[in-house]
């Protein structure tokens, strides 16, 4: 019944980012498709794995309502093989006829009453966020949240709404950061939105399309337990995590044994080659001069050899020596993008900071590791 | 019929109408929240299954549910992220939606962030398990009954109310049992003192933030509170904490109470409160026999390590009875010798050693301050014991007052027959009689005197 023709490049972008989302359920096969339906003068491209829910609008002409769901990732292959032009789309009788150049294909699908309704949430939060600060926020975050579900409240990214700013954090209880978004806030509450929702937030909101051209502030919608991003043509529905995030901001230190100020990539290099030589435990150990204004760099394994590497810097407070997990301190330089990174050492039983000289909005707070 | 086990069986007649694949993906996690005037609410765990449910499945749900108990006429659906107490559908084998639950590569030597341990939200301390609890027939009836609370919560015996003197493990108890639900079940626990929850309800009422007080409060499923004898008097505190008491009570949430003395010796305490913390499981905890106490020193001493002469040990079980924590506290004293002697102790060195802790300086008081202290306690003039008046209100603080000066003075008859007011001496042999009789039989008397005890000894 449904008869539309849209742009080959539209409907692809569309499938990729909708079909990201569909797992392999074997439960529910109807799982592993996807919703297309006239919806407004537009196709709307639906998909689910009912915990975040897609649904994501494509221009086009259409001639006759109505829609099918097919499955995902045959459809998004096929489409995406095909030559970048006008493409018709048809249903009948539960099969989906594309016509495109000289391909003619036919899928077979189900009734659109099969599929699950996905959520409509109508309350704004009216807290805009601008996309690009955001993306950029989020992933400077996502890369510390705890992977394992055996603590729910840290397996997402929190999202704290106040008056002026939001707070993003995240954190595995091993090392945590935060990133500080300047920002006018209707709503002033705590959120945690689970980590794989925030992945898909980052890649959509990394797409280069006319839509995030065109549209620069995302809009959020709340209901209980459900979050919706509203990217303008997309819209994303998902889950929230139940539960109290830690009080974390007791854990970033403000006092230091000894502080330095190193440039970033020169550090991060040092980090890198030492890490070829580190122990089981991935322990690299800083030794901090305060005197000759320098941090000694030291690992050492005992089966391959050991190295030392030294670096100069800005260097204030008492000698000292402390070890960290070099995979940590990599995660954290990498998202400080500043020439010069502060970094503050404490001894083993109490966190370090690192910070991006010159950019108030970013803390990476990581504990050591204890000396063997 | 409960509404569990109503779901359990509406969910019989559902599954038979549904594929099974429909069955396990829409239905799982869900249960009955609550029945009330004809309506029944659905929780769902999030809002796809809402969705679902209320625009395909909500005639067959209602109808289900109505062959079961027709007073239902109509079914609403709501999102609860808690899931229902038992997992009433068993997991397909073909889990469909695989949690990733790849293990943290932890490395030994990582350090966590500290405050991200204790807990701030159950405040729990992970060294108070029933494995580190040492059982005794003094307090067996305490443990059981705790460890049966924890397979049932909610369900056996709410409250549960355990009472005894100071350092005897109640604490402990509490504590082991917050620790154990969250290993097993992982509910939310909340452990408090009534004094902290007194202090944080006058605050959030202070700050306007009273609605977020109560939230919380309703949202855990095992609440614990120590020391509740401390609501005593606070007429605000207590009545808020009976709301919420209900509140949970109402949703079978599991109540756990510690207190130093049972509800019905609680003064001041509202007859509602105490009736319903009688209304759950009272458990005692008494005092330890020997052979528990030598028990209990030999397991601390192992966990730290300590290494005593068995004599010494047996000295000090021997001759601290009531307090373990006291027990506790020898030990360290007698630890600390050793250290700085570096020998181990004969008997006699810990007889000297624990001398003053064993029998503390009592303190010396007359017969003046007895009368002062019963006095104040019944709250009538140090003249009106002395008089002839045999007004009920007099004569039983006189009696009492002439009991405590027998039995904590030694004072002969005709002594204390002369200073209340010229009494014969067999008025006082009467007292004392009576009053001997009465502590044996009846405990709110015992309480009484306890009392004016301590307000002898503590007020000097």
């Amino acid at each position: 019944m449904m008869k539309i023709f849209c742009l080959q490049e539209n409907l692809k972008n569309a499938l990729a980012t909708a079909e990201r989302i569909v797992g392999k359920n074997l439960n529910l096969p109807i799982l592993n498709n996807l919703l297309l339906k006239t919806d407004k003068g537009r196709l709307k491209i639906s998909s689910t794995n009912l915990e975040i829910g897609i649904n994501y609008w494509v221009s086009g002409k259409i001639e006759k309502e109505g829609g099918i769901t097919v499955p995902a990732r045959i459809l998004s292959s096929f489409i995406s093989n095909l030559p970048n032009k006008k493409i018709e789309l048809t249903v009948k009788e539960d099969v989906l006829y594309i016509n495109c150049e000289n391909f003619k294909a036919q899928i077979k699908g189900q009734d659109i009453k099969e599929y699950p309704i996905i959520p409509i949430i109508e309350s704004p939060l009216n807290n805009q966020l601008d996309k690009e600060i955001l993306k950029i926020g989020l992933s400077q975050v996502i890369g510390g949240v705890a992977i394992s579900e055996t603590r729910p409240e840290i397996s997402g990214v929190l999202f704290d709404f106040n008056k002026n700013y939001l707070k993003l954090v995240g954190t595995d209880s091993f090392r945590l950061a935060e990133k500080t978004i300047f920002n006018k806030n209707d709503f002033q509450q705590p959120i945690i939105v689970p980590q794989k929702t925030i992945h898909e937030v980052i890649k959509i909101l990394a797409e280069k399309n006319s839509e995030n051209e065109k549209n620069k502030s995302l809009e959020l919608f709340l209901a209980p337990g459900q979050i919706m991003f509203d990217f303008g043509n997309i819209q994303m529905i998902s889950r929230l995590i139940d539960g109290q995030f830690p009080d974390y901001q007791q854990i970033i230190p403000n006092n230091f044994r000894a502080s330095a100020i190193l440039n970033k990539d020169e550090i991060n290099q040092i980090i890198k080659v030492l890490s070829l030589f580190s122990g089981k435990i991935s322990d690299i150990k800083f030794i901090v001069n305060s005197a000759k204004k320098t941090v000694n760099i030291f690992a050492q394994n005992r089966e391959i050899g050991e190295n030392e590497a030294q670096i100069e810097g800005e260097i204030e407070g008492k000698d000292m020596e402390v070890a960290y997990n070099w995979r940590y301190l990599l995660d954290g330089l990498n998202n400080i993008s500043t020439k010069k990174v502060f970094w503050g050492f404490n001894d083993e039983s109490l966190p370090s900071v690192l910070k991006p000289v010159g950019d108030e909005g970013y803390v990476y707070v990581v504990m050591p590791v204890k000396a063997v | 019929m409960t509404n569990e086990e109503l779901w359990q069986a509406a969910l019989g007649e559902i599954e038979l109408n549904l594929s099974k694949a429909n069955f396990i993906t829409w239905f799982k996690n869900t249960g009955v929240l609550e029945k009330k005037d004809g309506f029944a609410t659905i929780s769902v765990p999030n809002g796809f299954s809402k969705e679902w449910l209320s625009n395909k499945y909500q005639k067959l749900i209602l109808k289900s549910l109505r062959n079961l108990s027709p007073d239902i006429k109509n079914v609403d659906f709501v999102i609860s992220t808690t899931l229902s107490s038992s997992q009433i559908i068993p997991s397909s084998p073909n889990i469909s939606i695989q949690k990733y639950t790849e293990k943290q590569p932890q490395l030994e030597n990582q350090a966590g962030f500290e405050e991200f341990k204790v807990n701030k939200d159950t405040n729990l301390n992970p060294k108070y398990t029933f494995d580190s609890f040492v059982v005794g027939s003094f307090n067996e009836l305490a443990q059981a009954a705790a460890k049966a609370v924890v397979q049932n919560l909610g369900t056996l015996y709410n409250p549960l109310f355990i009472y005894g003197g100071v350092g005897l493990g109640k604490t402990h108890l509490l504590q082991a049992i917050g620790n154990e639900v969250i290993d097993q079940n992982k509910k939310r626990v909340k452990y408090t003192s009534s004094e902290r929850f007194s202090s944080e309800l006058i605050y959030s009422l202070r700050e306007g933030k009273i609605d977020r007080f109560k939230e919380e409060y309703r949202k855990i499923d095992v609440l614990i509170i120590d020391d509740i004898q401390f609501l005593a008097g606070k007429e605000k505190t207590q009545e808020e904490f009976f709301h919420i008491f209900n509140a949970l009570y109402q949703k079978n949430k599991q109540i756990i109470l510690s207190s130093d003395r049972p509800p019905k010796a609680i003064a001041t305490l509202e007859e509602r409160l105490r009736s319903r913390f009688e209304g759950g499981m009272t458990a005692d905890i008494s005092y330890p026999d020997f052979e528990t106490r030598l028990v209990i020193i030999k397991t601390k001493a192992d966990e730290k390590k300590y290494c005593l002469p068995e004599d010494v040990l047996e000295y000090i079980a021997t001759n601290i009875k009531k307090n373990i924590r006291e027990l506790e506290g020898a030990l360290n004293r007698v630890m600390a010798f050793v250290q700085i002697n570096n020998t181990p102790p004969s008997i006699d060195d810990t007889a000297k050693i624990l001398s003053s802790v064993i029998a503390p300086p009592r303190k010396l008081i007359s017969y003046k301050n007895i009368i002062k202290a019963v006095s104040e306690f019944y709250d009538i003039t140090t003249s009106d014991l002395t008089t002839k008046c045999r007004r009920r209100e007099i004569v039983w603080p006189r009696q009492i007052t002439m009991f405590l000066m027998r039995e904590e003075l030694k004072n002969s008859y005709p002594f204390i027959g002369e200073k209340l007011g010229g009494k014969d001496h067999t008025t006082v042999m009467y007292a004392c009689e009576k009053l001997n009789k009465e502590i044996e039989t009846n405990e709110t008397v015992q309480q009484e005197i306890n009392l004016i005890k301590e307000r002898i000894y503590n007020t000097l």
